[in-house]
């Protein structure tokens, strides 16, 4: 089977263990993004799937062969690292040749696809030069094209952006986009950048410590995260967490915290669980300004409204935490100060187990 | 739009005020940028109070003797000091290019120079490169001590154990050409030989040491350049020649631009330790030469010439160096 298969992949240095034995599959022509903080092990399996680093245990497996002891050459994998790795006294044009010459391809076979992908990456103008004379953006175009011009089966991204400023960032984020498309290559993308995350996969894998957090689409796991952590993780600014106790109300379970209440969904897992500690997830984007009338609001302590032009940013406390709602109601914003209310959608609030962090199984959230 | 002259004239500021103007102003920038001078100086202070000492050496070692350069364009005489001996011109100059003892010195120094240039200064790059592929770090630490260690030991040891070693009664160079059934030779007596034991001794004294400044370089190379590599099939050999001898190559050029300067500057406390009469034929060069003029024959104003020769040719060749590099690989010492 083509595509990328990580079944139990481990990595320790000596008796230190940093990843844990992952289990993936990539899909062929699926863009997959690898996402954590730093230390959480996403560059590290990058790397054992190009063949930089050895695999401890576990197989991998590339385009259906078995490639745990074959050397990255033969893996038919192509990076694109973090710092661009350009050689400085190349220009461009020998830049993006040089996997080709060690290859020994003709010259007439390296000159065509040079120029094919100087066109693609519109690199064209620059071929002539060497990295010190470009830009950063340029810089990274031309080491995705020493990536492309390869033709491999596997493109492998190390954090491609983080040394572009946020502009640029975006702008290179849409052209790897568009190049996905186009030339329909599995990629697996490493980042800390949620953002990059969201925008760019197909799949999103979260990981932490070593370990895999939770696999799925952006929109799957911005409504339903698996735990805490990736909800606190995705989505910026991220989801609001509330110390609450499941407390039975008219209408079902609801949710009480210092003195305030919200109801829950009707979910098997929370019909028995009065008493229960729970944590809930409330995401900024599904809060908003509550009309005088609405019986139902919470009451927030608003301490500062950040304007951004379409949206505004409203950073309010609930029982001394933090709580941050995102709202379009910019014109509304100079009426807040301090206890407001807010109205939250009792089917946009994950509830979370308040020991383990898991979400509490039944709760599928759609917007 | 008129042409009149006078409208012209009247209608902008007259050419002296143009001048004031410009005076002005550059008088106000010259005042603004000894006020940011200033203030910088008062700021970093401490940084440029660690300046002196070495400003102070430049000046006591090295500007200050300069004074005493005088002489070479003089009749010195150490009773009537540098200031009273007159003025004679070139004549020093003339007696040293008809002196056949000075060209034959400064025919050795090239010679032995471009020798060393030559054979000497390859052998540290290749050593830093062999180094840079040893894997096993215990290995590589141990060769490195070793091929070191000779800088560390004082030149007069060094001469010593060149001495022994070329010995023909005891020496192990004589022994095993003995093994051969080849007569004794007792090398450091005939001038054919001494300049290959000269700079053969000079590569093992100074080629481990020297290449810590491409071994440097080398751990300068980002890693990502080398796992790029890999990635995209390159061997040891083709990194070796595609990526390091590259990456260091503005190294290489600094230093050979340094090495070119100092191509008179031939190690002669060596030369003197290992020379002799029977060698002078291949073995004096113009500092043994100056030396030998200069403070053994007490002709100062002469050797003095001969030292001034010498630092403008080292300028000449070190400036050409620095220009031809400059402009055909964008490496240059300033």
């Amino acid at each position: 089977m083509s595509g990328v298969q990580l079944e139990g992949i481990v990595k320790a240095y000596g008796a230190v263990q940093v990843v844990h034995g992952i289990d993936l599959e990539v899909q062929e022509k699926e863009f997959v993004v690898l996402v954590g903080p730093s230390g959480c092990g996403k560059s590290t399996t990058l790397r054992m799937i190009a063949g930089l680093e050895e695999i401890s245990d576990g197989d991998l497996t590339i385009d259906g062969r078995h490639v745990n002891r074959v050397a990255p050459k033969d893996r038919d994998v192509a990076m694109v690292f973090q710092n661009y790795a350009l050689y400085p006294h190349l220009n461009v044009a020998d830049n993006i040749a040089f996997g080709l010459r060690i290859r020994k391809e003709s010259k007439d076979a390296i000159a065509s696809s040079v120029e094919e992908v100087g066109e693609i990456l519109g690199l064209t103008p620059y071929l002539e030069r060497r990295p010190a004379d470009l830009s950063g953006g340029q810089r990274q175009r031309v080491a995705m094209g020493r990536a492309i011009v390869r033709r491999p089966k596997v493109f492998l991204f190390d954090e491609p952006l983080s040394n572009l400023d946020a502009k640029l960032r975006t702008q290179m984020r849409a052209e790897i986009k568009r190049l996905h498309k186009r030339l329909g290559v599995t990629s697996i993308y490493v980042t800390h950048d949620q953002i990059e995350a969201m925008t760019l996969a197909d799949r999103i894998v979260v990981m932490h410590d070593g370990h895999i957090e939770q696999i799925g689409t952006p929109m799957e796991l911005f409504l339903n995260p698996a735990n805490t952590f990736v909800a606190g993780f995705l989505g910026s600014p991220p989801m609001n967490m509330i110390s609450a106790q499941v407390v039975a109300g008219d209408a079902g379970p609801v949710a009480e915290f210092g003195g305030q209440r919200i109801q829950l969904q009707q979910i098997p897992s929370l019909q028995n669980g009065v008493g229960r500690p729970v944590t809930l997830g409330i995401r900024p984007e599904f809060v908003s300004v509550a009309d005088q009338s609405d019986p139902a609001k919470v009451r927030l302590e608003v301490d500062l409204v950040e304007t951004l032009g379409s949206e505004a940013l409203i950073h309010a406390s609930l029982m001394g935490d933090p709580f941050v709602i995102r709202t379009d109601t910019v014109g509304q914003m100079h009426v807040l100060d301090g206890i407001s209310g807010f109205t939250i959608q009792p089917h946009l609030v994950k509830v979370f187990d308040a020991e383990t962090g898991q979400t509490l199984p039944g709760q599928v959230l759609e917007q | 739009m008129s042409s009149d002259p006078d409208f012209i004239s009247s209608a902008g500021p007259k050419t002296e005020e143009l001048v004031f103007d410009a005076k002005e102003a550059q008088r106000r920038r010259r005042a603004s940028r000894m006020q940011r001078v200033g203030d910088h100086l008062k700021r970093e202070w401490q940084l440029y109070a660690m300046l002196i000492p070495t400003i102070l050496w430049l000046v006591i070692f090295l500007y200050k003797p300069m004074y005493g350069l005088q002489i070479a364009f003089k009749d010195y005489s150490i009773f009537r000091g540098v200031a009273a001996s007159p003025w004679i011109g070139f004549e020093h100059f003339e007696t040293l290019f008809n002196n056949d003892q000075f060209l034959r010195a400064l025919r050795n120094t090239l010679i032995m120079s471009a020798y060393g240039l030559l054979f000497g200064f390859p052998v540290p790059i290749f050593l830093a490169l062999m180094f840079n592929e040893i894997l096993n770090q215990k290995f590589k630490k141990t060769a490195q001590t070793i091929v070191y260690l000779p800088h560390f030991i004082s030149s007069v040891i060094i001469a010593g154990i060149v001495i022994t070693a070329f010995s023909p009664s005891a020496g192990i160079v004589n022994t095993i050409l003995g093994w051969f059934g080849v007569d004794a030779v007792y090398f450091l007596t005939k001038p054919e030989w001494f300049r290959p034991i000269f700079i053969g001794t000079g590569i093992w004294q100074e080629a481990g040491f020297q290449s810590i400044v491409y071994l440097a370089a080398i751990a300068g190379v980002s890693p990502t350049l080398y796992e790029s590599a890999v990635v995209d099939g390159a061997s040891r050999w083709q990194m070796m020649w595609k990526i390091t001898i590259p990456s260091i190559l503005p190294t290489i050029i600094i230093m050979l631009i340094i090495r070119i300067g100092n191509i008179l500057e031939i190690s002669f406390e060596m030369i003197i330790l290992l020379y002799q009469p029977a060698t002078y034929q291949t073995a004096d060069v113009v500092n043994t030469f100056i030396y030998r003029q200069g403070l053994q024959g007490g002709q100062y104003d002469f050797a003095a010439a001969a030292g001034l020769f010498n630092a403008v040719v080292a300028f000449i060749l070190v400036m050409t160096a620095n220009t031809i590099s400059k402009r055909y690989s964008r490496t240059s010492l300033w």
